[in-house]
Order: C-alpha cells, then structure tokens, then sequence
C-alpha cells in the first residue's frame, strides 16, 4: 500500500500543488558560466563559441567562457582567479557528467572561497554532444537549454555546509576469508577497532580448503594459520565465528551491526563496514560435460584434493590415473548464459595443479580443452612450464564443445581442435577436470539486501567506478573488497581489501567526518506531522518534536539519505530535499523551454580564426619556408607536397604537422577519395 | 621548489604516475607528509598519454587531471619535478634520501604556462609525449594536460638565440639555471616507477623504425587521444586517412626469441611473461577506431585474448559484435608493398587453415609489451632492494602482503611489481599506502 | 516555425545513482536518441514531486518520461510502488486539467541500459507523435496556473 493512496477522502490533489514558501533564499547575482571543448568532445559536435557569447548576454551572468578542458589545473587557477575577480556568487560548468568532477568544480569553489553547493554541473557531453553527435544544430539548441536551466537552477542555490559527526573508530568486517582477515590486520594497526565477522565456525574461507596455491607454492592452510595466529595477536581484532549479520541500521561513522553469534545476539557500533564476502564455485548441472552422469567426470577442487591427499600413486574411485582431460571455462564465458565473464584465475590455477600432478607422480598425460589461455602477466611462466611438460593443449570453441560420454566403461572426449584446423579428435582419459568458474555467492542477495549494495550485470557487488571509486558502494560507508566484487586471484583480493582499508582509515582517522549536507529538511510553519514522511522512510531520519506548541517533523541529518522519498508524499509540501527544491527544479524546466537564437550559418567558426597571428618564419627549419611557399595560394596533400619538395613523406608529414600544430598551416577538407587531407597556409 | 620545505617526510613516493598519485593521495588523506618524486616535467605517468581507457570507455584524461589536480594541491604532498633519486640510505630505522632536481631554465614560480615562448621558438625538436609523430620547440610546457603547466628548455636542442626570453613577459626564463641536490629524511619509501614499453625495434621483422607506417600501440592511443599530434587520423608516413588496419599482439612478450635475434641483453632481453593489457588496450583501440574511421576494417592477430577483468570479457565479445576481425594466428614478418603506396604486407600462419597467407595492410599497430622500470634499486646503497627473476621489483610476501620488498620500510605500487592494468594498479597503489601507513603508524608510536 | 514534422518534447526524469548513468552510456555508446529529449537527474525517483510534472506540461512538455531503478534502487526496495504513486497523483490532476494521461510513463532503466533506454524514448516519441502538441490540450483547457 503507498501512503499516497491512503486518506483518499481528506487529501485532494490540489494539496500536491502548494507552492513551497518558506525557504526564501536571496537569487544569485554574479554566475560564472565556463563551457568546455572537452578536446573536441563536445566541440566538434556543440557550437561552443557560439553559446558562451549567447550566455554572456544572459541576466545574472557576469562571465561567460569557453575552455578547451575544464577540468585542467590551469582552467582551475582561471576559475579561482575569476571567482575573486568578478566577485561570482555562483559558477556552471557545463561539460561531462557531473558523476565525474562535481567534486572537481566544488573544490574550485571551496579554493575561491565560494560556498561548493553554489556551483551546478551541466552535463552537455553524454548527455548532449555524444548523445546527438549525428544533429550538431541540435545539439547545440540543446546545450543552450540544459546550460540555461543549469543558471537558473544556480540563482536557486544555498549557500550549505557538510554535516559533521562522529565517527565510531571501529569497523565491521564481513567475511574472514584471506581478504577479511588480511584487511583486519591492517585496519587494526592503523588504529582501528575491527570486529571480524565470520559465518562459519572457522576463519580462512576458500583459502584454507586449498592446498598449493599458485604463484608461491604456499599451500593455503600454513598462510591461513600464519595470519590467524597474527590476528590473535592483535587485541584491536575481535573475531567471531558462526555469527550472522542479521541487521544493519545507522549510516557512515554510526551503523548498529546486529549479529547473532550461537544463541547471542550481539550489537556492534561501527563507523565504516568492509564486506569481503568472497564467491562460490560454479556448480556443474547434473550432465554438463558429462558431470554426474560419469564418476569419472570431476571439478577442480575436488581434483585438488585428491592430489593433495593422494601419495605415491594418482587413484581415484580405486583406479590409476594415467590421463587427465582439463575442461577450461566450465561456467564463465557463457555467451548465451548467466555468466558472460571470464572468472579471471580457472586458466592459471587449472595449469597450476597439473603442474602439481607432474611434480608429485610420474607419467600422468594431460590434455587441456580450452578456447583462450589466460595466464597473464608472471602466471604465463605456469603455460610455459605446462607446455615444456609435454601437456597437450587443445583449442575448442564455444559454439562447438568438448563432447564427453561413456563408451565401454571408459570416458571418452570428443573435440574439435582448432589449433589444427577443427579436426575431430576422440580420445579416452582417467579423468576429466571441469575448471570451474567463480559465481556470485548463494547468500549475496541476504548481505546486498542488508547493506543496500547493488549488484552488477555479472551479479556480483558493484563499486562505483572501476578507477575512480574501485571499493567504494554507492552506500556511504559501505566498502567491498576480494572477490565479493568479481573473480580475482589471492593477491588481486587482498590488494582491493587492502585499498580499502586505506580509504576507510581515511574516514575514520580523525573520529569525526564530514558528511554532504543533500538532507530533507521541514517547514515548521506549514508542516502538520500527519506522520505519512516517517512512514516512508526507510531509514528512520524522521521523528516528531514539538515546535511552537505543536507537533511537527524532524529530520535526523546524519541517517537521512537524502533520497526525497518523503517529498511527495506530504500533503502540505513542507518537506523537500535541498538542492532539489521546487524552485531549483522548476526553473530547470523553464531554463528548457527557453527559445535559442543560434546561428545556424556553419561557416561562423571559419571566420573567427582569420585575426589569428601570422608566423614569422625566420630561423625557423628550412623544410618550413619550403612548404609555406609551396602552399602559397594553393592547397595540397602531403604525397603532392612530397613530390614537389623531393622531401620523403614521412619527413613531411613529421613537419607539416608541427607547422599545423603552431598554427602555420591548416587543413582544407579531404580530396576526392577522401584518403588525404589538403592543406593550406593559415593566413 | 620553494626554498623553506621541510626535510622530513612520513612517506617519500617515487614515481608520479597513476600509482604514485593514488598511494601520496591515500596516504596524505591520513594526515602523513608525502614527498612525490618524478623524474619528468610532469606528474601523469603513462596514463595521461592515453586517450581512454578500457573496458568503460571513459577518456583517460577526465579520470587523471582531476587526480593530477587534488595531488599538486593536497596540502600534505610536496611535489618534486625533473628530480632523479641519487642515492637512498637506511639508518637507524629511517631512509636519508640525496634527491637531483635538474634545471628546468624557467624560473617556476613566474611561469604562467602562456606559451608565448614556444611560439617564437625556431628550433623544433621531437615530442615524446606524442611518442614522436610531431614536433615541439626546444622550449615548450611538456603537453597540453601537464600539471605544473610550466615551459622547460631542452638545452642540448636550445639555439641560445634568446627569442623566449624577449617575449618573455613575467622574466621567467633562466639560462644559468643549476642542479640542485637535496637531502631528505623519510620514515618510509613507496617504490611506484612503472614500467617501460617494449621497444619494437627490437623485433625487426616486423619493421618497426623502418617502414613509418609500422607504428606501436602508444602511438596508436595519441592518433586517437582528442590532444593528438595530427588534425585527425592520420598515418604517419604520408598522412592517408587510413582504411586497412592490422594489429599484431604479444610483440615483446610471450616471446623468448628477442634476445637471440638482436644479440643483446640488458634492454632487449627476453620478455617470456604475459603483458596483460595489450589484448585490452587494442581492443580498446579498434572499438574507438570502428567509431572515428566506420569504414575501416580492423584485424588483430592474436594468440590467445587475455580478456580476464571485470567487465573484459563482455567488452571483447562486445567488439567482435562490432566487426572488429579477429584471426588466431602469429605473424611472421611485415615488409613494404613494393607499390610506393606505403601499404604492408603481413605474412603469418592461420591457424584456423593451417595456411600460411599474406594479406595487405595500409597501417600496423604493434601491441607492445610492458617490461620493468627498476633501475632505482640502484640508489638503494646499504640495503638490498631485490628484484624478481624478470626484474620487476620484488614481492617478498605476494599473497598476504603483496606490497612488502626486500627492504622493511619500502613498499611496492603499480607496475613497478609487474604488469598490471589501471585499475589493478590503483588496488595496488591502495593496498600499499594501506601497509605504509600501519608501517608509519607502529614506527612513530 | 511549426511546419517541421512535429518533434515531441521530453523531460525525463533520471536518477543520480543508475538511471542517469544509463543514459549517459547511450551517449558514451553514441547511441543516438531525439535530442528534444531533456533530463532533470535527482537521487530517486520516489521524490518527484507531481506538481513538477505538472509544471514541465505547463511549460510546453509534451511529455514526462520517469527512468526510474526499479528493483535496483539503492534507497528503497518499494522505490516501484512509490513512484507509481506519484504517477498515479498525478494523473489524477492531469485528468482534472484534460490532459491526456498516456503523455507520462515510467520504465526501470539500470545504469548500463543504453539500448533501452533509447528504445524507450523512440516509443514514446511514437506515442506523443499520435497524441500531437501539449499546446493543443492546454490551450483547450484553461487550468488556474500554478503559483
């Protein structure tokens, strides 16, 4: 039931019109507007020039500039510089998405001195120059909307300080696997209290079940043991096994982790939550290559125990193993599958562990079915030794698998090998490995759902950016790390845990942090608490208090989200989210509508250039004076210019090129076959 | 370099590419004093040559000036340009460092980046930034998206014609400029060189610095970086919009015949690893080719697609669907079309057929390899900074620690370990300010 | 000005988090979509308000297209019930001002849904070309302005 239907008789629709009154904020005066070429990105396809000088004739604003990247530091210093200058109370910037440098441009602010919340993002490049790279024009009048709605939404803005709070100096790890446990050593001796938080009755995850592991040839229960023992040694590090992470409330420096360890149920107070939660194994179904239907069909892990328990001799199920079939990408690179991903280590481990039967017994064959061997970077060496073992590699195609079945007791593959010309090959073995790929674990939806941290197309817990923001969840707070995130080896995991250990210590160091201050915020004149906002909040930020003798709502700030869900709900429009007013968002839609004179003549820009300074080319390479007077009154390509000068053409190109670049010669469009440009001399 | 820094730093990082960044970034956030170590004009490394980056297609420059940005200004990083690290000792549990900063001939603090000078310059001379393709002066600022944006003086190229400094206006320029050698001390040390490109000369057969059309996969990234060397796509023996377009993978890895063809060592020698980026960064190339030239036709002759991170294999599968030809299959020698026409002939064995063919390309781009950069474990004097048997630097504990070297107090980030791509290095670079900072943390308790 | 083939105006409604990058990646993809599209990004599509619908009609929108998350939203698992409460309000004034209730729709756009998201907005533009201009129902109506 929404709340919105509720009451149908009490509420009529003209109580969702009010116009919010309360917040009365003085208009912007003094804009800044800067447009970015973004290196053509935009400006190949938005008439840039054209719309800084339209911007310049606009009300309130007092500079209006195009600049070839926005972002760059010396666009910044100009920005700064203007800033004090001109005095600006508010800047635009129109240029890429605003996922990517809003934190830029406040920082521009902040250096100026001006509030960071008066400066508004205008995404005119993947929303507008890329989107419509196929209609210049109107990608233009385009621009010119979104860039006035972003002015309009400007002289809307406040003037908004971040919220502080107080940061638990303590953090939830999810998960003692390597990257848990590894992140935890770290966290602790950073200063950090770290409640190590395990599901099952022992730490140490898959690593702990693994025997050798590849590159170092540890084997994976001493490295467990070893770390274990150092964690023990930490008194910062609690640790509890057979817990289970019930509930999570609270926000970033406060969350409550309600754990219940045996019959014990537990509330954590933490500032930061790592989740480091790991994978499981791709399952075979019952007849994939074979599994289930053959005993003698088995996967990986169940291959690298038997290595590791077996002595002397390869037996399984009673028998001698004298050859081993590897099927490689048993669950990962589904085209037409659930998992279109490649699970990242199956190559180097698969290769690994035959490198483990050669060395532990002698004269075991293998055979690896695979479509594309991924041992990159050092783990190329593994391929390297395999092949020099005499393994035998067997290149199949997705659209044509490795066929296994029964015949006469014996196992038997059939395959298409297209290392020498897709020739069937059919062949019996011992055993055949299935290298499995890395799945999402069966409980992730339990620990997203908790957390709020959304999955990816691969269903595995998605950061923000894989380079900008690589740990971070869009929860604040919230950090992932290992192969929770996506297939990883062991040092790819305990890195990314331990990139985020850095950036949750950054956090919580101080034990206090500033938050960003987009909250819902109440009109105590108008507000009636009818209670319908605190019934849709999800995250209990909304709480009645008394208020000039009578009950209104209020907001907790540092829970609140922001996600405005309370706004439409209230019958009388006192709540709303900052920076996302009725007035922001409403003249936004005006700033739309606004009609554009663009100059739609093409040949605008040419004009322009013609005051450009001519160069004097005195001193300069003789090869320069050649061409320019070559080029004198007429246009050629490089070949053309190369047989008149009797210069090789590389030569030529290497130096036209520089004598375009410092602005001597320009291109004159593309000849006849539109192979070669023509060039001309600037004037 | 202001005269007043102090000497004495939580952290020293040497190396200001991506890695570097994010490591002085991680650790000057936990309030440490980081001194950031480049030896080139600019901070930006490798990353900012590139003109976007796999698999989200986000140009490479939106996601480094900003970080290039927050790194020259954070109030606890001190940056120190043109700078070689001579000599890093250990005692009593600290490192005294004995830094080179080279003159640059242009007085910093006046400098204001307008290029008045780099326009009356007369002397041209190669720009590596743009791996070669194009001119600058013999003074310039090192690229458009350089952070400091100050010009610098090639003096072994300079003309000593005084040009620059007439029209100089703020009198920035300095021909007496001298090398300057400071001394620092450092609680600990973040090894974050990078690495260095297969240089593919060094594979003859495939004509590279022969046939100007043969060109490397860093050229390849500036023809289609939007601050490229040329008005538009050009190639660079004569300019032709090119249509016909071949890459050839694994050149300078996976490979352990360098050494035997060229009968050297140290620079040239084997590469017997796996790079692990070339196959992303080409197929990075040929979508954003298939979007800037819709009429080409592109090939990458490969031996196996390494399309193993997040969001890889979808965006290999996601440029077969765009036509990009893929041919399994190790190409044996590249020559000249005996036309003029500047066009190659590939010569390689499919192995689909088994045949050997021969097919016309009018560009080839060589996906070359990553090899190490660890020439600073010679600085390192009293201790032994160790390096792994394909000379990257050492991980003495790679699976639980993988940041720890030879050296307790010096830690590794990037590809200074080994290759790796940009979003493995920035992990790294995290994972390494996490064990600096517990290092720090124990060792000023 | 109006003999052009009539070009429906959209405003959308997008989310910060996933519908916003959406369709930032038809852009990155240049997977081109009309550029009469216009969109507001905002944290979550529970919080918009039905009076900016309204206002985006007053104004000359043909047409209000909310790109919500769906069952991906971050903030809230109910964020489809709730923000098919707005759409429902609002059709409800929208009703009572004559304007038909098909010019606004809601379709969950994830943050890598480029494809259909642009598909989306081609259909709609269909539907809005049949319905004609907002001008025609508005100026036929005259409804108290909102202030």
């Amino acid at each position: 039931m929404s709340p919105l239907n509720d009451d149908k008789d009490s509420i009529t629709s003209s109580f969702y019109l009010t116009k919010q009154t309360s917040f009365r904020i003085a208009m912007k005066q003094r804009i800044g507007v800067y447009i970015c070429h973004c290196g053509g990105n935009i400006s190949d396809y938005v008439d840039v020039e054209q719309l800084s000088k339209l911007i310049a004739n606009e009300d309130n604003v007092v500079i209006s500039k195009d600049v070839m990247f926005a972002c760059s530091d010396s666009t910044q210093k100009d920005m700064v510089q203007d800033i004090n200058d001109q005095k600006l109370d508010a800047i635009v910037v129109a240029s890429c998405t605003p996922k990517l440098h809003t934190h830029t441009f406040r920082n521009v602010a902040i250096r100026a001195g001006l509030n960071p919340y008066n400066y508004t993002q205008v995404n005119v490049r993947e929303q507008c120059s890329w989107a419509h790279s196929d209609k210049p024009m109107d990608a233009t009048i385009k621009a010119y909307g979104l860039i006035r709605a972003g002015i309009n939404r400007v002289k809307y803005s406040e003037a908004l300080e971040n919220i502080e709070i107080t940061a638990q100096k303590a953090v939830g790890v999810i998960g003692a696997g390597i990257s848990g446990m590894r992140a935890a050593v770290d966290l602790a001796r950073m200063g950090n209290h770290v409640y190590l938080i395990e599901k099952e009755a022992n730490v140490g995850g898959r690593v702990a079940e693994s025997g050798k592991l590849f590159m170092t040839g540890e084997n994976g229960k001493d490295v467990i043991d070893r770390l274990y023992k150092r964690i023990k040694e930490i008194p910062e590090i609690t640790v509890f096994t057979n817990a289970n992470l019930d509930k999570v409330s609270g926000s970033i420096g406060d969350f409550t982790l309600e754990v219940s360890v045996k019959d014990e149920a537990l509330k954590l107070n933490v500032g930061a939550v790592l989740v480091t939660t790991g994978f499981d194994f791709y399952q075979p179904k019952e007849g994939e290559y074979g599994y289930k239907l053959s005993d003698n069909v088995i996967t990986l892990q169940q291959f690298n125990k038997l290595i590791e328990t077996s002595n002397d001799k390869l037996v399984y199920n009673g028998n001698a193993i004298k050859s081993v079939a590897y099927i490689y990408c048993v669950g990962s690179r589904q085209s037409k599958g659930e998992n279109k991903y490649c699970s990242r280590q199956c190559c180097s481990a698969a290769i690994h562990s035959s490198l483990n039967v050669h060395e532990k017994f002698s004269g075991v064959k293998a055979f690896h079915l695979y479509r594309d061997i991924r041992t990159y970077g050092k783990q190329e060496l593994l391929y390297t030794e395999s092949s020099r073992k005499g393994d035998i590699y067997i290149k199949y195609e997705e659209k044509e698998p490795p066929a296994v079945e029964v015949k006469n007791n014996k196992t038997v593959i059939t395959v298409k090998d297209y290392l020498t010309y897709k020739k069937e090959l059919s062949f019996d073995v011992d055993l055949v490995v299935l290298v499995t790929g890395m799945v999402p674990r069966s409980d992730s939806n339990d620990i997203s759902s908790k957390l709020k941290i959304p999955t990816g197309s691969d269903r595995f817990f998605n950061e923000i950016h894989p380079k900008l923001k690589p740990v971070e969840t869009v929860i604040k707070g919230v950090y992932i790390g290992g192969t929770c995130q996506g297939p990883k080896n062991i040092t790819e995991s305990v890195q990314s845990s331990l990139a985020a250990a850095s950036k949750i210590n950054t956090i919580l160091r101080k034990g206090t942090l500033e938050l960003e201050p987009i909250v819902a915020r109440v009109n105590a004149e108008t507000c009636l608490w009818c209670e319908k906002c605190a019934a849709v909040c999800e995250y209990d930020a909304i709480k009645p208090i008394e208020s000039n003798g009578k009950m209104i709502a209020q907001v907790n700030t540092s829970t609140c989200v922001g996600c405005g869900i309370c706004g439409p709900v209230c019958p009388s429009n006192s709540i709303e989210i900052v920076q996302f007013t009725d007035n922001e968002i409403e003249s936004m839609i005006d700033g739309f509508m606004e009609k554009a004179e663009i100059n739609t003549k093409q040949d605008s820009q040419e004009n322009e250039i013609s005051s450009g300074k001519q160069i004097k080319l005195n001193g300069f390479p003789k090869i320069w004076r050649e061409i320019a007077s070559a080029l004198d009154d007429k246009t050629l390509t490089i070949p053309q210019l190369s047989e008149q000068l009797g210069v090789e053409s590389n030569v030529l190109t290497w130096h036209l090129m520089t004598m375009n670049r410092y602005g001597v010669v320009e291109p004159a469009g593309l000849d006849e076959d539109e192979a070669y440009y023509m060039y001309k001399l600037k004037k | 370099m202001p005269e007043n820094i102090s000497n004495k730093y939580d952290a020293v990082v040497i190396g200001g590419g991506i890695a570097g960044q994010e490591t002085a970034l991680n650790l000057a956030d936990m309030d440490y004093k980081v001194l950031l170590v480049e030896k080139e004009l600019s901070i930006g490394g490798k990353m900012i040559q590139l003109s976007k980056v796999f698999p989200t297609l986000d140009c490479a420059a939106c996601i480094t000036t900003p970080k290039m940005s927050e790194t020259a200004r954070h109030p606890n990083i001190t940056l120190m340009l043109n700078t070689d690290v001579i000599e890093t000792v250990k005692t009593n549990g600290h490192f005294d460092i004995t830094l080179n900063i080279r003159p640059r001939y242009v007085d910093e603090a006046l400098c204001t980046g307008c290029q008045q000078c780099e326009w009356v310059c007369p002397k041209v001379v190669e720009d590596s930034y743009n791996s070669n393709m194009v001119g600058r002066k013999a003074i310039s600022i090192p690229f458009s998206l350089a952070n400091p944006k100050i010009a610098a003086i090639d003096m072994e190229q300079c003309l000593h014609c005084k040009k620059c400094e007439k029209v100089c206006v703020p009198k920035a320029i300095d021909y007496n400029m001298q090398p300057k050698r400071v001394n620092v001390e450092a609680t600990s040390v973040i090894v974050s060189t990078g690495f260095n490109l297969f240089k593919p000369k060094n594979k003859p057969q495939y004509g590279y610095g022969k046939y100007p059309n043969v060109i490397d996969a860093m050229q390849m990234d500036r023809l289609i970086a939007p601050t490229r060397p040329y008005n538009s796509l050009l190639r660079p023996g004569d300019g032709k919009v090119p249509d016909n377009i071949a890459y050839i993978l694994c050149t300078g890895s996976r490979d352990s015949s360098i050494e035997n063809a060229m009968g050297c060592s140290a620079e040239c020698s084997n590469n017997p690893i796996c790079s692990q980026i070339c196959c992303m960064y080409s197929i990075k190339q040929a979508q954003l080719l298939m979007g800037a030239l819709p009429l080409a036709d592109i090939t990458i002759y490969y031996m196996d697609i390494r399309a193993f991170g997040k969001g890889y294999e979808e965006f290999y599968q996601q440029a077969k669907s765009m036509g990009v030809n893929f041919i399994k299959g190790k190409v044996a020698k590249v020559t000249p079309k005996e036309d003029n026409s500047g066009n190659l002939i590939l010569r390689y064995e499919d192995v689909a057929t088994g045949k050997l063919k021969e097919v016309k390309h009018d560009l080839v781009v060589l996906s070359v390899g990553v090899l190490p950069n660890s020439g600073i474990v010679k600085t390192f004097t009293n201790q032994k900074l160790e390096l792994d048997d394909q000379r990257f630097i050492k991980q003495v504990d790679e699976l639980v620690s993988p940041s720890l070297t030879s050296i307790e107090g010096v830690f590794v980030a990037g590809t200074a370990a080994g290759p790796k791509d940009i979003p493995d290095s920035i992990l790294s670079a995290g994972s390494a300010a996490s064990e600096a900072a517990s290092y720090i943390k124990r060792f000023s308790n | 000005m109006e003999t052009q083939e009539f070009k429906p105006r959209i405003l959308v409604f997008s989310t910060d988090k996933i519908s916003d990058p959406g369709i930032d990646q038809a852009g990155l993809r240049k997977i081109h979509y009309s550029p009469s599209v216009y969109t507001i990004s905002i944290p979550c599509s529970s919080g918009i308000k039905p009076r900016w619908i309204l206002h985006a009609f007053e104004q000359g929108f043909d047409g209000v297209f909310i790109a919500a998350d769906g069952t991906e939203c971050s903030y809230s698992s109910k964020c489809s019930e709730h923000t098919n409460s707005i759409i429902v309000e609002a059709q409800k004034i929208m009703k009572e001002r004559n304007i038909n209730t098909k010019r606004i729709r809601m379709a969950a756009i994830c943050s890598v849904c480029a494809e259909p998201f642009v598909n989306h907005i081609s259909t709609f533009s269909k539907i809005l070309q049949d319905l004609g201009s907002i001008k025609n129902e508005i100026a036929e109506h005259k409804a108290p302005s909102l202030s």
